[in-house]
């Protein structure tokens, strides 16, 4: 990319720290996710999860969806935590910041529609990661939760230039990047990766950050970030997309990602994609229900 | 023009909340059923499989659903109650346009992809296959598609249906092409008008410039000797038939169906309904909202 452009978009991402409604627990959230989970107290997870009461409040909602696993809504932060476990925790609280963390005026699409679709992804794949008995179905579910963040940043930064793009994308019925790179000289995969490097999110999310669409066959694309990539495709044909429909017709064994996992998990091949399907599609609803919560108490905030 | 409300966000979880109530053995009788049939009832389904099974239970004095899965499971009620239950689940599925965003892929996606394929080979003639055609709407429904398309891609083709059935008298039905409200539910004014004609106040008959597409004949798709002249398929269409069939005849259908399909032909099952990896040779391909099976073009360097 030309340097002119990297510094742009640079420059750009620096403005993001100073916005206000970035829930205090967020930074301190991050660092404890980028560590292992054996260097997590779990007394650290309660006090940052109890922090704000409004968040922690969610939170125990959150985690009394079927999306999250428990059937009752726990007692407390603490209880969550020993039936869910920490890191399932700690992506709850992340969601939940993550719906808060951006004033979502004057975007040029329905933020509603964007976290659909972001935690559509997140669930998919962790429910993939679970099929394939991957090692981390976390690190799955926030890779999905966070891998068009760079949309986002386009939103906040480049917002008149991005209304254009996504005009442009509908009308063409195209791939976002692609009209993004028609426009602008750069995609969401740039602008999220300068915000994953502020942010010092893990390397391995970074790729998926800047590497989820461009999926070439020679290349020497991580497994998560081809989980991603086969994940964000299932959910645009399942109407968890942005909208509108960029591709038309999508065979997902035959995409270079989906050889790139079948390496690294032989599990693969035996996964029944048409049942995982109909599975996702059981989800739809209660995703589109959990994102309004989320959204909802946002706008709460922001009024009070 | 006054732009559409904006849908207010669900508030509640009917279909979480329904099925936190319900017993457990049902999860289980929709995962025997999948196993078996490879019909999927989606969690907010569950309640349409417990009516079923509640009308099942009713007929056989069973008392608990506990106790029904255990008429399900056992010997030797085990096939003929199964048979029963899928009876029971998937009555009333068939209706003329049964699936808008399997209707979309195929005239927005796969009908320019066959002529353009076909046109390299300079025939203009499509043929299509509704198996296990039941009585007739799925058939209609395409021939009326078809014809949507005489004046535009398809101009200048020939298109054939072949519709086959088991049952005779379900032919004999289709053949007619009479339906009511019910079948009709899905069917938008505008086809009514110009494909239908008004029988009396509750029901329309197909007209026949639509039925002069359609070839409607009985065929038992385990007869192996009469499958193998039904070659030369472009599109077949075999909604919640397989379903019925044990492991071993599915296998031996599904391959037949592959055999009869052109390069670069699609397949395609019912809208809850999975192939279960019984085939490897086919991809699976993902359209917006509906599923499908692709036999890959010659072109396409996948076979």
């Amino acid at each position: 990319m030309n340097p002119y452009i990297n510094a742009k978009i640079h420059d750009r991402v620096q403005q993001i720290e100073t916005m206000p409604a970035i829930p205090t627990v967020f930074l301190p959230l991050l660092k404890m996710l980028s560590h292992s989970v054996e260097e997590v107290k779990l007394d650290e997870v309660v006090r940052l999860v109890s922090y704000d009461t409004t968040i922690a409040a969610q939170c125990l909602r959150m985690a009394a969806s079927p999306l999250f696993g428990l059937a009752q809504p726990p007692k407390s932060i603490k209880s969550a935590i020993l039936s869910l476990g920490l890191r399932r925790v700690e992506t709850i609280l992340l969601t939940c910041c993550l719906g808060q963390a951006f004033p979502a005026r004057n975007w040029p699409l329905d933020p509603a529609v964007f976290w659909t679709h972001s935690l559509g992804c997140a669930m998919v794949c962790r429910k993939f990661s679970e099929k394939l008995s991957a090692s981390d179905d976390e690190k799955a579910y926030m890779a999905g939760l966070l891998h068009d963040i760079g949309f986002v940043v386009n939103c906040l930064v480049f917002s008149g230039e991005f209304e254009k793009v996504m005009e442009h994308a509908c009308r063409e019925e195209i791939p976002l990047d692609e009209a993004e790179f028609a426009l602008l000289g750069f995609t969401h995969s740039d602008t999220g990766y300068a915000l994953a490097e502020k942010w010092n999110l893990a390397d391995d999310i970074k790729e998926v950050v800047a590497h989820h669409h461009s999926v070439e066959p020679d290349q020497t694309m991580q497994p998560l970030a081809a989980l991603v990539h086969l994940s964000d495709l299932l959910c645009r044909m399942r109407g968890l997309g942005y909208g509108y429909y960029e591709r038309q017709k999508v065979d997902l064994i035959a995409d270079p990602a989906w050889a790139i996992l079948a390496r690294e998990h032989r599990e693969l091949d035996a996964v029944d994609l048409v049942r995982f399907t109909f599975e996702l599609d059981e989800a739809v609803e209660e995703i589109h229900t959990t994102v309004a919560t989320i959204l909802g108490s946002a706008q709460t905030l922001i009024h009070n | 023009m006054t732009p559409a409300p904006k849908l207010a966000p669900v508030a509640i979880l009917p279909s979480t909340k329904t099925s936190e109530a319900m017993d457990p053995v049902y999860r289980q009788i929709r995962d025997l059923i999948y196993k078996v049939s490879g019909i999927y009832k989606a969690e907010d389904k569950l309640y349409l499989l417990a009516d079923g099974c509640g009308r099942r239970m009713k007929q056989l004095a069973a008392r608990t659903p506990r106790e029904y899965w255990d008429r399900l499971t056992a010997a030797p009620f085990r096939d003929a109650e199964l048979r029963e239950l899928l009876n029971e689940i998937t009555i009333g599925e068939t209706c003329l346009f049964r699936s808008q965003p399997q209707l979309d892929a195929l005239r927005k996606v796969i009908l320019p992809e066959i002529v353009a394929e076909k046109t390299k080979q300079f025939t203009k003639r499509l043929r299509i296959w509704s198996a296990g055609c039941s009585t007739g709407e799925e058939s209609y429904t395409l021939a009326m598609n078809m014809l949507e398309e005489s004046d535009r891609l398809l101009k200048g083709w020939t298109v054939e249906i072949l519709a086959t059935d088991l049952n005779d008298r379900s032919v004999e039905a289709a053949k007619a092409g009479i339906y009511g409200d019910y079948a009709l539910r899905s069917t938008s004014e505008y086809f009514k008008r110009k494909y239908f004609s008004t029988i009396d106040s509750k029901k329309l008959q197909v007209r026949p410039e639509v039925k002069k597409l359609i070839t409607f004949s009985r065929l038992n798709l385990q007869d192996d000797s009469r499958m193998l002249f039904m070659k030369g398929m472009d599109l077949i269409f075999c909604c919640n038939v397989l379903i019925y069939f044990d492991a071993t005849s599915k296998i031996k259908v599904i391959n037949h169906f592959f055999s009869n399909l052109n390069f670069g032909g699609y397949f395609f099952l019912g809208t809850s309904e999975s192939l279960m990896n019984l085939n490897d040779k086919f991809h699976l391909i993902h359209f917006p909202g509906s599923i499908g099976y692709w036999k890959p073009s010659l072109s396409s360097g996948k076979l």
